[in-house]
């Protein structure tokens, strides 16, 4: 493959660990990103600068006034659009080389599986409980990696996870009814905090994408915005997990009634 | 004696399970995450995980905003 871009992306082909080749396997790859809204907004931009060749963007919003202290891929000439057209016009404005699939869906467990065929790696942009689970048990049947991210506040977290070697998401999150995973318009949330964690996952998918560096598997990064902690906790996978634990159950609903 | 709780030292009585510490401190989510040492403690295992003098402890309420 001749690359046309390499003025482009002259400046991470220089870093010996992505080069020329790994610039082409990024062309060549495929990236769902789950839901264009504070975290979305910016893995989308950095992957699609990064030159991810195919990204496919999934969310069932339109864009309103109070997205825009975060989402940064949605302006006030967007108001009132699909958040994935409005995505995808700005990610075509930074990077007209990659393809774009916008999608204006809401991801469920009846729905998923369709969106993931030739996808490489799943990227969270949610902001409930019910469409990770979705993505969790959809890429664990599909051998996918995902990365997760969530915020509130001013805090975030971050974990990779690679079905059959690591801790799943509901190994640590194992129940809907945790207090803070509830979506709500009273929940306040800094922009620059979801910048922060989405950046975090960029970074995180281009690793897994290529195979280089040492990936966020089994380990959690939480940030804790305010006073500026960062720690890491070690997981293990729970043996206990309904997910992908020995005695795992299939998810109770077949519909997701959470929006992204 | 002394632990290190969420980043800052705490008194605490001697002999605590995880969960008898969870009661400790009042902690309103039942489905907080525990993490002792840098680790993540399953639920099934608050009551056998004691805690002993200068264990980092970290109450994890997961966010889950996007």
């Amino acid at each position: 493959m001749v690359l046309l871009d390499s003025d482009r992306y002259a400046r991470q082909i220089k870093l010996a660990q992505i080069g020329t080749t790994g610039q082409e396997r990024l062309a060549g790859s495929t990236v769902l990103i789950a839901g264009a809204g504070g975290l979305g907004s910016l893995s989308a931009l950095y992957l699609a600068a990064a030159g991810v060749g195919h990204l496919i963007i999934c969310d069932p919003d339109h864009v309103e006034i109070s997205n825009l202290n975060r989402q940064l891929l949605h302006a006030e000439t967007s108001l009132g659009k699909p958040k994935v057209a409005s995505a995808a016009d700005r990610l075509g404005q930074l990077n007209a080389s990659i393809r774009i699939t916008p999608a204006q869906v809401r991801l469920d467990h009846g729905n998923m599986d369709g969106f993931l065929e030739g996808v490489d790696l799943v990227v969270d942009g949610c902001d409930n409980y019910q469409t990770r689970q979705v993505i969790n048990r959809a890429c664990r049947g599909h051998n996918l990696p995902w990365v997760f991210g969530g915020v509130q506040g001013f805090d975030g977290m971050i974990s990779s996870f690679l079905p059959g070697t690591t801790a799943c998401f509901e190994c640590i999150v194992p129940d809907p009814a945790t207090k803070s995973g509830a979506p709500s318009p009273d929940n306040g949330i800094l922009g620059a905090c979801a910048g922060m964690i989405a950046s975090i996952q960029a970074m995180e998918a281009v690793k897994l994408l290529l195979g280089i560096g040492t990936p966020l598997a089994n380990r959690l990064i939480r940030i804790s915005g305010l006073d500026m902690r960062i720690t890491t906790t070690c997981l293990s996978p729970n043996p206990d997990c309904r997910a992908c634990g020995p005695t795992r159950q299939k998810p109770r609903t077949k519909k997701n009634e959470n929006p992204i | 004696m002394k632990i290190q709780f969420n980043g800052l030292e705490e008194t605490i009585p001697q002999g605590l399970s995880i969960r008898k510490l969870i009661e400790f401190f009042g902690e309103g989510d039942p489905h907080v995450i525990v993490e002792q040492n840098g680790r993540y403690i399953y639920p099934k295992n608050y009551d056998r995980c004691m805690i002993a003098e200068n264990d980092r402890i970290e109450f994890i309420n997961p966010n889950l905003g996007g």
